[in-house]
């Protein structure tokens, strides 16, 4: 059967149409950081309704693990917050009264930079930081009130004091943190900058209103925190909001929790319509974005290349609200640790608030940024120490029944496996020389801790149905949930139907993100199937959760149940004369366990990888004093097929094994994989993306 | 599907919520006649650069001419110079085997703008028209010494592509003027092309060096850096193929007059030494050397 997207016959979320329905357009605000002071809509024709800050504010503020954000913004904190909604029968009405909506603002002081809003004196984005009840607040918040900073996470390895309340440039404390035994230090600060996801389907919804229940179809990772926001924000019970979510056309990251939801249900609550609410290219830029960040690595080793202590600080750039800024915040921290055995750990990881469009969810999930640079210090480590970087990384590599920075022990892991899979892909000789090339090795984790339910209903005599709140995306998670079920049920997978969830009919989920989906779910769905062949009935059930969690003072516990693992390894040519880098070899090494579907899972770790070519090269968002530059396709560039084919990858499978989730795993080892290959010929790179200018400016040696 | 007849229609456009008239004349003469009729008509060849101008809400226009039902427009004729009808596209340009051997630094060029999508798609009009500062086929044509033609209801008048562009996005035709052919001439068969890409491969040059060779002359044209073509007789006289000092007094006076813009595919200072380096880089590709080592891999 020829695949529905290339024939076209897939209805995306942005394709779905209700008779009768009108069409919001957002009016947003021109000002960083700005009091609504007047919502001007005497130009506004007859028959189009707007509603303002005013109009929505009882209602109360939402968050999905900070409550900071209103339907409507009274108080702008970027350029770009929603401050009214038009909403018209036709949407040429509702674009064209937009314009001529006529908000006044006071301007207030705005900071934009991470480390800049830490410092006394700086603008509040925020006066309270309340944190909120939601489930996906799943780990405890550490607000500091009265700072930018909305979550802050820390690791302490025994004996490590805890430290200065928050700095935006720490004096190291070596003999509180366990360097004294170490003979050689390496201190560095790296930056990567805000990028945007470009799912091709943007944002869309329809919401409606039938007797006080909401109804609202919509492309979300999150199905069931998305019902729950709703119901806490509209004052309805949860039963009262149902949510279906058709095939995304892309999300990355970029549509979780809740996004134009609210407003969209807002504006239908308000005309007693259905209405649709769908984002231009340009809003995307606005809506979210991955998190700019500032990280310092200061690592120490004895002379022969054993790591003694780490020490990570972060400075997480959320923008104007936290989304799930502290859970990327938390996790940026973990992995700028690495897969490697010291004696002591520190970590201080902060989300700050800033006036920027709002930072979330993107592929990668915090590690991106916090791999670049703990991999780019590790080579400078090597460097400093005259080791072959390989062999600097076997050394101190977590092999199983070794114990993380978190206090688990490690089980399961294999990343010597992958530094040997990753160094052969380029050819690595052991102890050089290695001209152009690069390696890097990482660990990501998973949502923890976490539940999953799903359910099995026998829909014939030789016909299931999986009801699972599994989202697809263009990931395939569908066709693998319904090839799992039909391994576990003996039957072809084409006697499987997994229909798109809808929170009316489907068991809960966490929900679709952090690589977490196969994993959890090939799991639920042998406690479902065995419930089915058990029970006598045409429903099966199952239902699993992972424990765990981590101390928020001292970050010890589980931080993830099982990790994402992976390698990668890069060669890359320079032009010394002009900069630009170009890249001949990339490869990627992941581990996946049990491997569920071959192909779909090389799919998935070549989109990552492809999506990491772009914002290690070129892709960065820009902005004037808030304001995004070129917020459109041409001025922001992402890779094209000229720009991915030097890409080879391994899976790395076990018979037997637990599957492994691979969404995100070949990302975050690909920059600093680039920038060690870069290094390699007399470069210093500590900021991303590598373009030929800042190529130039990091050589050692200016020609 | 673009709406047929040369008769205006009249349609809403969804969109933009606005009365638009779309005009699809079959006729060049019906054509020109309607852009005197209507001077401040959109005219849309391949839709490549008007689209995304439109799309993105920076060029909102009542009035419309569309050339694609214009079949005169799409002639192309290799016998004596090359002669480019307004709506031949890139793609047929880049793959036509007369162009590869007789003018091979055109078939260079468009061989490497954008995608094939979009290189089906645009035409050599539309690129000289929209005299957009970032495109690549503009330095290779004032460096091959082409020429467009331009019709209006008054006749018909030759333009040299080096006074065609005078700055970002203004041309030297006049208001009822449509550039109908653009010509080639015979000649130049040694040529390079050198596009810096500083981001994706499918980007637009941050520095485009086009050069060419015809009798016993250079001509250096530094495209994408500023609002038209840069080109310098008098430094290109002082040419010696072979050797270095002049090879470096060309190049750095090309760095040295122009005064790049800053965009996000580089900022002035980074398109100044690129000039220098990619300058340079071209005459170097031009010498008897290079040329018979070219030859001998050819």
């Amino acid at each position: 059967m020829t695949d529905p997207r290339i024939r076209a016959q897939l209805r995306y979320p942005v394709d779905l149409t209700v008779p009768g329905m009108w069409h919001a357009r957002l009016v947003r605000s021109v000002c960083a950081s700005a009091r609504v002071t007047d919502v001007d809509t005497s130009m506004v024709p007859e028959g189009v309704v707007v509603l303002t800050p005013a109009d929505v504010e009882g209602l109360g503020r939402y968050g999905a693990q900070i409550r900071d954000q209103h339907i409507l913004a009274g108080i702008a904190r970027h350029i770009g917050d929603p401050v009214a909604v038009v909403i018209a029968p036709d949407e040429a009405s509702a674009r064209a009264a937009a314009a001529l909506v006529d908000v006044s603002y006071e301007e207030l002081p705005a900071v934009f930079d991470e480390r800049e809003a830490l410092r006394p004196g700086t603008p509040l984005v925020h006066e309270t930081i309340p944190v909120s009840s939601s489930d996906s607040a799943y780990f405890g918040m550490r607000p500091m009130e009265g700072t930018n900073i909305c979550h802050r996470f820390r690791i302490r390895t025994e004996g490590i004091p805890q430290g200065e309340p928050y700095s935006a440039d720490p004096e190291p404390q070596d003999a509180d943190t366990g360097f004294a035994g170490a003979d050689v230090i390496v201190d560095e600060t790296f930056y990567m900058p805000a990028v945007q996801h470009v799912p091709m389907e943007p944002h869309a919804c329809i919401a409606t209103w039938t007797d006080g229940r909401l109804e609202l179809v919509t492309g979300t990772q999150t199905p069931f925190n998305m019902r729950q926001d709703l119901a806490v924000l509209f004052g309805v019970p949860e039963t009262d909001v149902r949510v279906v979510v058709p095939p995304m056309g892309g999300s990355f990251g970029a549509k979780t929790f809740v996004r134009t939801e609210a407003i969209a249900a807002a504006a239908a609550r308000w005309v007693d319509r259905p209405v649709r609410l769908v984002l231009d290219r340009d809003e995307e830029f606005l809506t979210i974005t991955r998190h700019a960040a500032t990280v310092r690595i200061r690592l120490g080793a004895t002379r022969d290349g054993r790591f003694v202590a780490k020490r990570v600080w972060c400075w997480v750039n959320t923008g104007a609200y936290a989304d799930c800024g502290p859970g990327v915040a938390m996790k940026m921290g973990y992995a700028g640790v690495g897969p490697y055995r010291f004696d002591a750990v520190a970590v201080d990881s902060y989300c700050i608030y800033t006036n920027l469009p709002p930072a979330g969810a993107y592929r990668g999930y915090g590690a991106t940024q916090s791999v670049w640079a703990s991999e780019r210090v590790t080579d400078l480590m090597a460097e400093r120490l005259g080791m072959d970087p390989v062999e600097l990384r076997r050394k101190n590599v977590l092999v199983d029944g070794d114990v993380y920075c978190t206090g688990e022990t490690m089980h399961d892991v294999h990343f010597e496996e992958l530094l040997d899979d990753a160094a052969r892909a380029v050819d690595w000789r052991p102890g050089g020389p290695n001209p152009g090339k690069g390696i890097a090795v990482m660990l990501k984790g998973m949502q923890t801790p976490s539940k999953a339910e799903v359910g099995i209903r026998r829909v014939g005599p030789d016909r299931y149905e999986v009801l699972s709140a599994t989202t697809e995306m263009g990931q395939g998670s569908a066709k693998a949930i319904a090839q799992l079920a039909a391994e576990l049920l003996g039957v072809e997978a084409d006697q499987v139907d997994v229909p798109p969830p809808d929170t009316d009919r489907v068991p809960y989920d966490t929900r679709t993100t952090s690589s977490r989906s196969t994993h959890m779910m090939s799991r639920a769905l042998e406690a479902a199937v065995a419930d089915l062949k058990d029970n006598g009935t045409d429903h099966g059930h199952g239902r699993i959760a992972n424990e765990g969690g981590l101390d928020l003072d001292t970050g010890q516990g589980v931080a993830s149940s099982h990790w994402h693992q992976g390698a990668a390894s890069a060669q890359v040519e320079v032009d010394e004369e002009t900069g630009v880098l170009t890249l001949r070899r990339l490869h990627a090494s992941s581990y996946a366990g049990r491997v569920v579907d071959k192909a779909a899972a090389e799919l998935q770790q070549e989109g990552s990888m492809i999506m990491a070519i772009g914002t290690t090269l070129f892709e960065e968002m820009t902005f004037d004093e808030g304001q995004v530059v070129g917020p459109n396709l041409s001025d922001y560039n992402i890779p094209s097929a000229l720009d991915c084919s030097p890409i080879t990858q391994t899976i790395l499978e076990l018979e037997g094994a637990e599957v492994h989730g691979l969404g995100e795993t070949a990302l975050p080892p690909v920059p600093p994989a680039i920038g060690n290959a870069l290094a390699s010929h007399g470069y210093s790179p500590t900021r991303l993306p590598l373009i030929p200018e800042r190529v130039l400016a990091c050589a050692k040696e200016p020609s | 599907m673009l709406p047929g007849g040369a008769m205006p229609v009249e349609h809403t456009n969804h969109e933009q919520g606005a009365h638009v008239t779309w005009m699809a004349p079959r006729t060049v003469a019906e054509a020109v006649e309607l852009k005197a009729a209507h001077p401040d008509a959109t005219v849309v060849a391949g839709g490549t650069f008007v689209g995304i101008l439109t799309r993105q809400g920076l060029l909102d226009s009542d009035e419309w001419i569309s050339l694609q039902n214009i079949r005169e427009l799409r002639q192309m004729n290799t016998s004596a110079e090359l002669a480019l009808g307004a709506m031949v596209t890139h793609r047929q340009i880049e793959l036509h085997p007369d162009v590869a051997t007789g003018w091979p630094g055109l078939r260079q060029v468009f061989a490497v703008v954008a995608s094939p999508r979009v290189r089906n798609a645009a035409t050599i009009g539309g690129v000289l028209g929209d005299a957009d500062y970032a495109s690549d086929p503009p330095a290779m044509l004032v460096a091959c010494g082409a020429w467009v033609e331009a019709l209006s209801v008054r006749g018909l008048r030759r333009i040299p592509v080096a006074d065609l562009i005078l700055d970002h996005y203004e041309t030297s035709l006049a208001e009822d003027e449509l550039i109908t052919r653009v010509l080639v001439p015979r000649g130049r068969h040694h040529t390079t092309y050198r596009k810096l890409r500083t981001r994706s491969q499918e980007d637009r040059p941050s520095v485009a060096v086009a050069a060419a060779l015809h009798d016993g002359t250079v001509s250096v044209v530094v495209g994408a850096v500023s609002g038209r073509p840069q080109f310098f007789p008098d430094l290109c006289a002082t040419w010696v193929p072979g050797r270095d000092a002049s090879v470096r007094s060309v190049a750095d006076g090309y760095a040295e007059r122009i005064e790049p813009i800053s965009d996000n595919r580089g900022s002035a200072a980074y398109r100044t030494r690129a000039i220098a380096v990619e300058v340079r880089r071209a005459l170097e590709d031009l010498t008897p050397a290079a040329l018979t080592s070219r030859k001998a891999a050819a």
